[in-house]
């Protein structure tokens, strides 16, 4: 890429719009990279669809993004949400669906300009995952990535501090016993895996980093 | 047809939410409307929001609509469809506490009488075989 | 339409009975049909087993007929209150007498 070009309004991540269509390119490409791998680790304690599924899911958001990037961007969010509900499929659509619905409702129609800002938007996110899963943090699931998350940024977190809290909370997920979800039904043999859905949101936290950092 | 309750089975697999309908059909009969869904939108096991949106929609009445579901992710799949019904038309649809066949059957069975949302949730719910 | 669970007291009841020709008894499908044909009179509609000592039970409601269990070759005793009372008794009778429509 080069660097003289003139910022393009739905590339360039300083405006509203830009920094919805990057946020959904970074989220798009990090999932497709990690279908395989998000699969595998589904078949090890679920039914193995949850790379499918958001690869699924992800490639509706990219179809969809120029009419998303228009909206302000609370509403840019909740329609990001409706769309991952429909297309993901299995039960990570509604739950990854939510969150961003959630958030987009708690957001006005400009972007976060500061972790504490984003913080809250991702507590409203953590709120409806824990009401449409009925699960909380220590289950096994997307929520232990996504609360230690919040708290970092909350903490004036830098993007390499919000990195960092992502990766030991899913690596924190390995030894968890699920009490949630289909790998509830293995017990303490869910035990010594990753969890797909907390992996995932780890992977969608370091995107949305990169996209930070480079605003 | 008098308006009934109508009756919506969700189930991950396509071939079991058909088989549950079809018995309410027969056992019941066509005056209480039966909508069903299974499967994901590319034929694996699995719930599909948007299919449960439309299997509501297929069957809508004001009257009510008594929704049963199998395992866990259908039930999450259909409290996110019905909260995105549009019009408050989720405030008449009831996810029912009862086993997909027997609790379909049931349901269907009371609503067949013109019973309320409330009645055949209850008829269905109290159901033990 | 409400469906009581129980006719008040006082009420005159019009009995009748039909013998459950089906080898396995009132089994499911002949219970909605039993419970469906009920719903549509007015009157309180109760049945019970050939069993003096056996309740009567709501004959509207699916889940009370089901339970009951009564036997194939044993009559079917059935009861009803209200202003179409005859008419459930020979509709509920007759249904029966012709096995359920099976």
């Amino acid at each position: 890429m080069t660097t003289d070009a003139p910022p393009d309004a739905t590339t360039d991540a300083t405006t509203g719009a830009g920094l919805v269509a990057a946020l959904i390119e970074a989220a798009a490409a990090t999932i497709a990279a990690h279908r395989d791998e998000l699969s595998e680790l589904d078949r090890a304690i679920g039914d193995g669809d949850h790379g499918h599924n958001m690869a699924r899911g992800f490639e509706a958001l990219t179809a969809a993004a120029d009419e998303i990037a228009a909206l302000p961007f609370g509403k840019a969010l909740q329609k990001a949400g409706t769309t991952l509900v429909m297309k993901v499929g299995g039960a990570s659509g509604p739950l990854f669906g939510s969150a961003l619905m959630a958030a987009g409702k708690a957001s006005g129609d400009d972007a976060p300009r500061s972790a504490a800002e984003v913080a809250t938007l991702l507590d409203a996110a953590i709120d409806a995952v824990k009401s449409r899963g009925k699960s909380d943090v220590g289950a096994k699931t997307m929520l232990d990535v996504l609360a230690p998350v919040a708290d970092a940024l909350r903490t004036g977190g830098t993007t390499a501090a919000v990195r960092e809290a992502a990766a030991a909370a899913l690596e924190a997920t390995r030894p968890m016993i699920a009490t949630k979800g289909r790998a509830a039904f293995l017990g303490e043999r869910s035990a010594g895996h990753l969890d797909p859905g907390a992996r995932s949101s780890a992977l969608l936290v370091d995107a949305a980093c990169t996209v930070a950092e480079r605003s | 047809m008098s308006d009934n309750v109508a009756i919506v089975i969700v189930s991950h697999s396509a071939d079991v939410a058909k088989g549950a309908a079809d018995m309410v059909r027969q056992m019941v009969g066509d005056e209480v409307k039966v909508a069903f869904t299974g499967g994901t939108a590319d034929g694996a096991l699995g719930t599909d929001v948007a299919a449960i949106m439309a299997a509501i929609d297929a069957v809508w009445t004001q009257k009510g609509v008594a929704v049963l579901v199998d395992l866990g992710g259908a039930e999450t799949n259909t409290e996110m469809a019905i909260e995105m019904l549009e019009d408050g038309r989720g405030e008449r649809v009831a996810i029912l506490n009862a086993p997909v066949v027997e609790g379909a059957v049931m349901a269907a069975t009371e609503a067949s009488g013109g019973s309320s949302l409330e009645d055949v949730r209850q008829t269905a719910e109290d159901f033990q075989s | 339409m409400s469906s009581p669970a129980t006719a008040p007291a006082d009420v005159e009841w019009i009995e009748g009975a039909a013998v459950i020709v089906d080898p396995t008894g009132l089994h499911a499908r002949p219970a909605v049909k039993l419970t469906k044909l009920a719903k549509t009179f007015a009157a309180a509609v109760e049945v019970r087993p050939d069993d003096a000592a056996a309740p009567w039970v709501n004959a509207k409601s699916p889940n009370a007929v089901m339970k009951m269990k009564a036997a194939h070759g044993a009559p079917l005793h059935i009861r009803a209150a209200g202003d179409d009372a005859a008419d459930a008794v020979a509709a509920l009778t007759a249904l029966v007498e012709r096995n359920f429509d099976a």
